[in-house]
């Protein structure tokens, strides 16, 4: 079924953070921790299933000249209605995620996936789409947010997991740290996927 | 805060890239050669000097008098998309063939998060109007450095020996890390 | 219809629908986010004036709206020192509460600090917002660096380098916070005991 296929190419096969290497900015910024990348990732599925299934709706009355535009105004307003509603009732995740909220709406996904799927699909397929792009998004985001907080407090989703006094990597929590986990995991991807053409051939 | 130390603060010691994680898709994206590099840097730097204005006087002049706050993200975007398309048009005329080099990465410039990024950041500091615009051309600088370091040495990488999986973005952000180490060392500067 | 007259009427008309819808959010979610910050500095006044039971709002921002000069109406909104009184179960006052301000490395720091009503010393600080650097600056919110304005009076310099010890690798943030907390300080006295 065309559906399930338009899910779940951006969970793995066109993964936005390993594959596409789009949408990276938040990736680094606010995976000090797991619960801040997974909500970061919730935030983001959020904007990209309304703004593609609403641009793939009205995508027949946008003329050609001024789609971007119209793109960007539909994903701000959605960006702008997550930053309100997390405001007011989640204000501690919206103070640590701070300014990456707004950014949403520069997020290459959101307005790739517009441009380059829902501008020519339906909104059914569009939907699907932005769903396994966003999933795709969110587990990456997870994955080194648990790792950056692993190894950086020794907590994982704010549970201790290290006994009291074993020292932990700061860097971690650090730029560097960011930028070198996600280097190092980009290669552990490619070496998987590696792994998986040859074994399909 | 001094413009100076605004501006050095942007630059070097809070370098938009390698400390605040802004602007990483062009930063990845645009860093194989100096060349394409500095282009886009300066090209950036102008975008980010001219919203800085733009935005300031959107902001205090008509967004905060109407009681408009929750439609900045909306307007300064189209701001910045606006103004993206006047460097195009301008490029267009004036340097044809600077504007066929950057090709995609000019109108891309619009996504990067760093532009958007300053802008909010400058308003929730309440910058003035000198201060915001030397906030804008402090961060298009360190996003030019900071790409031209990159690049540098992304040059030289094409004849070293990595390993496959890390070849392209792995080593990249390794390098990245390695840098935004680096600039940790500015830390005091100020 | 032509093609640019299309073209910008369907821009307004997302436009517009756009900012409606965003309104209708903002008018929701604006009442909520604003009793979120007034309880949450209220929880943080119980803090700073230990045995409190009620908060009174002594001086809230600037409500002279300057439309004419918003850059006027800003600067007046940043000298603005909030000045809160907290009172005990039975209604004395216990001491007052001020948000000191200053500029850091990444932004605004901003500080609430308890003073004692009977001695005007300082009871208590702690760091509300601050965009410090995590790891060096973001030490000011420890009670450690905290602890070093306890029992200081309007009258003692507040400066690093004289009566307090600044953070090892965070001079910036450090001297922001003691600003922050002196100027704050000044301006609370005169208004808080200046009318006396």
């Amino acid at each position: 079924m065309v559906l399930w296929k338009d899910f779940v190419r951006g969970l793995w096969a066109e993964n936005p953070t390993f594959r596409l290497n789009i949408g990276l900015c938040p990736v680094l910024a606010v995976t000090t921790s797991a619960i801040n990348g997974l909500s970061m990732g919730a935030a983001t599925v959020f904007v990209l299933i309304c703004s593609t299934a609403l641009i793939s709706l009205i995508k027949g009355i946008i003329p050609d000249k001024v789609r971007i535009p119209a793109y960007i105004i539909v994903i701000s307003t959605f960006t702008t209605i997550v930053d309100l509603v997390m405001h007011a009732y989640l204000p501690d995740l919206h103070s640590v995620l701070g300014i990456f909220i707004p950014l949403i709406v520069v997020n290459c996904i959101v307005l790739g996936r517009a441009e380059a799927f829902a501008a020519k699909n339906s909104v059914i397929r569009s939907a699907f789409d932005g769903l396994g792009m966003g999933l795709g998004f969110t587990w990456a985001l997870t994955l080194l947010g648990s790792i950056r907080e692993l190894l950086g407090s020794g907590t994982l989703f704010g549970l201790a997991l290290i006994p009291e006094g074993a020292t932990t990597l700061g860097i971690m929590s650090l730029p560097p740290g960011a930028f070198i986990t996600l280097g190092i995991l980009m290669a552990v991807m490619n070496m998987v996927s590696a792994r998986q053409k040859k074994m399909a051939s | 805060m001094n413009l100076f130390t605004i501006l050095l603060s942007a630059l070097l010691v809070n370098n938009f890239v390698l400390v605040r994680f802004l602007g990483i898709c062009p930063f990845m994206g645009v860093s194989k050669d100096v060349d394409s590099a500095i282009g886009m840097g300066l090209a950036t730097t102008f975008v980010m000097v001219v919203t800085a204005a733009a935005t300031w006087l959107i902001q205090w002049f008509i967004l905060e008098p109407a009681g408009l706050p929750f439609l900045q993200t909306l307007a300064f975007i189209l701001v910045i998309a606006s103004m993206v398309q006047l460097v195009e048009m301008f490029l267009h005329k004036t340097s044809p063939s600077l504007y066929r080099a950057m090709g995609i990465f000019l109108p891309l410039i619009t996504t990067n998060c760093a532009i958007l990024g300053f802008a909010i950041m400058g308003v929730q500091n309440s910058y003035s109007f000198i201060e915001t615009v030397i906030f804008g051309l402090g961060a298009g600088l360190g996003f030019t450095l900071a790409l031209m370091l990159m690049a540098s040495i992304r040059e030289d990488l094409r004849f070293a020996d990595i390993p496959k999986p890390l070849r392209g973005v792995g080593i990249a952000f390794i390098l990245a890390g390695l840098l935004s180490l680096a600039f940790g060392g500015f830390a005091g500067l100020v | 219809m032509s093609e640019s007259l299309r073209m910008v009427v369907v821009l307004a008309i997302i436009g517009m629908v756009s900012a409606g819808i965003l309104s209708v959010v903002y008018d929701t979610t604006s009442v909520i986010i604003e009793e979120n910050a007034a309880r949450a500095l209220e929880s943080s006044v119980y803090e700073v004036l230990p045995g409190t039971v009620t908060v009174e709002i002594i001086r809230s921002s600037g409500n002279q709206l300057r439309v004419d000069d918003p850059k006027e109406m800003r600067e007046e909104e940043q000298r603005t020192t909030l000045i809160y009184q907290g009172l005990d179960g039975q209604g004395n006052v216990l001491g007052y509460a001020f948000v000191g301000e200053a500029n850091g490395y990444g932004g605004v720091i901003r500080i609430l600090v308890g003073v004692d009503e009977a001695t005007d010393q300082i009871l208590n600080a702690k760091v509300l917002a601050h965009s410090e650097t995590p790891g060096l600056g973001d030490r000011i919110e420890g009670e450690n660096f905290r602890s070093r304005f306890v029992g200081k009076m309007v009258t003692d310099p507040i400066a690093i380098g004289q009566d307090i010890d600044g953070l090892s690798g965070a001079t910036v943030s450090s001297r922001a916070a003691a600003d922050a907390v002196r100027q704050g300080f000044i301006d609370t006295i005169a208004v808080y005991r200046g009318g006396e």
